[in-house]
């Protein structure tokens, strides 16, 4: 179920596009009901963001699963998203989410024990300068290495 | 009008601006390679396979999105050419599997074929091989997607024909999947198509699933006889048996297309309940026996029970052929009877068959307004809906009077929910308002009615519509005020200038009606004939559970002691053997040849594609043996061909309307309207179990309003009549809308 709040905000996007193109407006409702779903989607939700913009529902899976930004499966409080993408891969970013992968005791896509973290591999952020890197919440993370990661993973709480 | 000149592989060539490559060289008959190119859909330029040279281009161009220009010069071989199309095919193989050997397209694949032209026979590409797991779509369709290249066209088709967007691709780069995004199966009455423009096989017909190769089968053209639109298709047979069928291009009937239950329905034919040997019930008892003692059984039974000629009476179902109506009307009326009928499921007579269509298929794309009365058409004939859905993708706009609110594929604008009884108040205030409104005088039967907002804008569409159609649909049968209602629709058709589609028969009923079979005044029709006037019965192809109207009075009749009954029928059933007293097996569909006439009044003949199983023999020689043994006059034809030349010339001798009392009428009942699933309206579909076991097979709902349900004391998933109770509010009030696939019981 959509939220009345939810819904108002999709209304707000809804109403930038020309009438009869509601559907132009899926992405943007499905960071909101992601977010208000606390971080991920499910088809029920994919259901419901496609009656609300009257499409085939198909078509609103197409846009959820093409993008990144949409989770499929619940995520941790924080979402690590990390660079796989050429640049950062040649800086040695397989390297360093193999050690998050054994720090954490999870593989990527999956939520450490107490919820606090999830690891996810994404394409490249625009960042390759500070590779490798990873983005958490509204921040990037660059030039990482073991010892900065393990520091961030601190501070998170 | 060709107004361009451009140069392909040498050749000049004459062309339309902004015609594509890949057309003009269709037309030419010059070969460019491609996959997710379709001449009936969108171009999505996305596989990349029909890349092609235009001088002056650096590099390749996709021959199907590339329009070409005056001047242009293209080379679809030469080394430029050809090294882009080499290259492309190496990337589609990278992740297609090696499994021809165990495919079901092979022999029939376009990957395979151009493979075979393009593709290397080294694979540079040591990687492992993407697989893609299935998640299966329904009980047609068998789905390999690690087959797949992606090309969309099945995706397309969902959204541009179907009208019912169901798969998708999903993911991205390697990860992309096409896919439904549930997995109950697929909706749409036509996604058997989806089969067809697959150019792998990633998507193959499930029942078909090894039943054969494609080359070792025998194609014969055929026509499909299950709705008035007589879809052209290939029957493919191996060992005298129909293993598949496929749809065969026309452009004026079926462009491309047919629906699933032209498709599946072959199955049927194979069924365990076909009848093989001619039987005859001695003492309550069957025996099996020849054709000699059948026959002669039959003629005998018919002569000593029939007092006087009058007391004979024959039926047919809708679904014989053109040859098998003329004989058999022919047969019976010079035995001397009138009893003549294939309308077994009117409730009552209605003018239906003096309604004639006045616009043919495809002018049905161009209109600009439909009104939709009693039919949920995508559902009872699917081709002319898909005309009507492609003239909405034009513009048109479509209203409906109905009793209930129905899935169309296309958006319907004003939906009127009416009650069968309220039909005729219905369309007296949308014919009065048009009066209104053109300042006619309006007959002096509708001085009372008064039109509220609702008809008042059904009139303004009607009248404002340049080229519009009233569909007039098969709820029609079961309305007890059926000569009321078309009496009104052809008064509304001439009051707002429409077209008129008539489709409230089926099958190849415009045969029937062609060379009249059904009775003229003196005669008794198909609901009249269960009294105790009628004691022997000659039935063509009819179902007792299914097929009247009144399905108890029918077998009540034919169960009685001094009723003899004569079947020629393709299977056999419990209610019928409680009901006849000689089975005369006939072959079935695509086992003898025959016509159809279609909507457009088109005469489509089709020869046998297999030879019918056991003893059984095609109908018009059952009939042509007994008028013999009855010895008839005007019987010695050497061919069907014959037959059909003097079926044809026969011209319809239109009944005209009859009166209308429309002061008296009650409709203060509670009705029932029972509604056939698509795929239980013909013997053989029937029997077609794919076809069962899809969503549109398994309906069987009885929806009824709120306040409905309260005074008949039922409530949801109660049965009534059998059939699991749904409350909705999209239904008319007073009313039960009963959609099933169980034979009628109301
Ligand atoms: S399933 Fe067939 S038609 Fe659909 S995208 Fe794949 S290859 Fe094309
Ligand atoms: S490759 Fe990692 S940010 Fe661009
Ligand atoms: S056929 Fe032209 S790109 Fe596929």
């Amino acid at each position: 179920m959509i939220s009345n709040e939810a819904k108002k905000e999709i209304d707000f996007w809804v109403s930038k596009y020309p009438e009869g193109r509601e559907s132009s407006a899926v992405m943007q409702a499905l960071t909101i009901v992601q977010k208000e779903n606390g971080g991920s989607l499910n088809s029920e939700l994919i259901n419901d963001v496609a009656e609300y913009l009257e499409m085939p529902a198909i078509s609103v899976q197409e846009v959820a699963t093409f993008y990144e930004n949409y989770n499929h499966k619940p995520v941790g409080k924080h979402v690590l998203r990390f660079c796989h993408n050429i640049s950062c891969m040649l800086n040695g970013s397989d390297e360093l989410i193999s050690y998050l992968e054994d720090k954490l005791g999870v593989k990527t896509g999956e939520v450490s024990k107490d919820g606090l973290v999830s690891v996810k591999k994404v394409e490249c952020l625009g960042a390759c300068v500070g590779g490798p890197m990873c983005q958490i919440g509204d921040q990037y993370h660059e030039h990482l290495t073991k010892d900065k990661l393990d520091n961030i993973l601190e501070n998170l709480t | 009008m060709s107004d361009i000149e451009i140069e392909i592989d040498g050749q000049l060539v004459r062309a339309n601006q902004g015609d594509s490559i890949i057309n003009i060289a269709d037309r030419e008959g010059i070969e460019v390679p491609r996959f997710c190119y379709h001449k009936k859909l969108s171009v999505a330029a996305n596989c990349r396979m029909c890349l092609v040279d235009v001088e002056g281009v650096p590099k390749a161009q996709p021959a199907c999105s590339t329009p070409a220009a005056n001047g242009m010069k293209i080379h679809t071989k030469n080394d430029k050419a050809k090294f882009a199309q080499k290259a492309v095919m190496e990337f589609l193989l990278i992740n297609h599997p090696l499994d021809c050997p165990i495919c079901d397209q092979g022999g029939e694949c376009e990957l395979q074929d151009v493979a075979m032209e393009y593709g290397s026979d080294v694979s540079k590409f040591n990687e492992g091989k993407r697989i893609v797991p299935d998640k299966g779509i329904g009980a047609l369709i068998q789905t390999d997607m690690t087959r797949c290249i992606h090309c969309t066209r099945c995706v397309r088709f969902g959204a541009e024909v179907a009208g019912i967007v169901e798969m998708g691709g999903t993911g991205r780069g390697e990860g992309v999947k096409i896919e439904p995004f549930l997995t109950e199966g697929i909706q749409s009455e036509l996604s058997g198509n989806m089969i067809d423009v697959c150019p792998v096989g990633a998507l193959t017909s499930k029942p078909f699933r090894y039943e054969a190769r494609t080359w070792q089968m025998n194609a014969v053209q055929s026509v499909a006889r299950h709705d008035l639109v007589g879809s052209n298709i290939y029957t493919q047979s191996y060992r005298g048996k129909v293993k598949r069928v496929v749809a065969r291009d026309n452009d004026s009937i079926n462009e491309t297309w047919i629906s699933d239950r032209d498709r599946f329905s072959y199955e049927g034919l194979n069924h365990e309940s076909r009848a093989l040997k001619p039987k005859v019930k001695i003492d309550g008892l069957w025996q099996e026996t020849d054709w000699q003692e059948a026959l002669k059984f039959a003629i005998d039974g018919i002569k000593n029970n029939a007092n006087s000629s009058e007391q004979f009476g024959v039926l047919s179902s809708k679904y014989a052929s053109l040859e098998e109506f003329y004989l058999l009307q022919k047969l019976a009326r010079n035995f001397g009877t009138e009893n003549i009928d294939f309308r077994l499921d009117q409730a009552q007579l209605s003018n239906a068959s003096s309604l004639e269509s006045t616009i043919t298929l495809s002018e049905i794309e161009s209109i600009d307004h439909a009104l939709i009365v009693g039919s949920y058409t995508r559902l009872e004939q699917p081709m002319i809906n898909h005309r009507i859905r492609k003239a909405t993708l034009n513009g048109a706009s479509v209203n409906t009077i109905n009793s209930k609110k129905f899935d169309f594929n296309y958006k319907t604008g004003l939906d009127v929910l009416t009650s069968p009884q309220k039909l005729r108040a219905t369309l007296q205030s949308v014919l009065k308002a048009i009066h209104n409104k053109t300042n006619k005088d309006a007959p002096s039967f509708l001085s009372q009615v008064s039109p509220e907002d609702i008809h008042n804008k059904i009139a303004d569409d009607l009248i404002e519509s340049k080229n519009g159609v009233i569909v007039l649909g098969e709820h029609l049968n079961s309305n007890l005020d059926s000569i009321a209602i078309t009496s009104l629709i052809e008064q509304i058709a001439s009051a707002a200038d429409l077209k008129i589609a008539n489709i409230t028969l089926s099958g190849n009923s415009l045969s029937a009606e062609k060379v009249g079979f059904m009775p003229d005044e003196k005669g008794m029709s198909a609901a009249s004939m269960f009294n105790e006037s009628t004691k022997a019965f000659l039935l063509m192809d009819v179902d007792l559970e299914y097929d009247f109207f009144d399905s108890k009075s029918a077998q009540d009749c034919f169960n009685q002691e001094d009723v003899f009954v004569v079947a020629l029928s393709s299977f056999e059933n419990q209610s019928l053997l409680n009901g006849a007293d000689v089975i005369l097996p006939m072959a079935s569909y695509y086992e003898t040849s025959g016509t159809h006439i279609n909507f457009d009044g088109q005469a489509q003949s089709f020869s046998a594609s297999v030879k019918s199983p056991g003893d059984s023999k095609p109908g018009w020689k059952i009939i042509k043996v007994m008028a013999d043994l009855f010895e008839l006059e005007g019987f010695d034809y050497i061919d069907s061909t014959q037959v059909k030349e003097q079926a044809l010339q026969l011209s319809r001798n239109k009944s005209s309307f009859k009166d209308v009392d429309f002061e008296n009428f009650d409709d203060s009942q509670i009705t029932t309207h029972w509604q056939y699933t698509p795929y239980v309206t013909d013997s053989v579909t029937r029997r077609a179990s794919a076809l069962q076991k899809t969503n549109i097979g398994m309906i069987d709902s009885a929806f009824v309003s709120e306040a409905t349900a309260k005074k008949l004391g039922i409530g949801n998933d109660d049965l009534y009549l059998g059939v699991p109770v749904s409350i909705v509010d999209s239904v008319a009030e007073d009313y039960v809308f009963v959609h099933t696939n169980q034979a009628r019981k109301a």
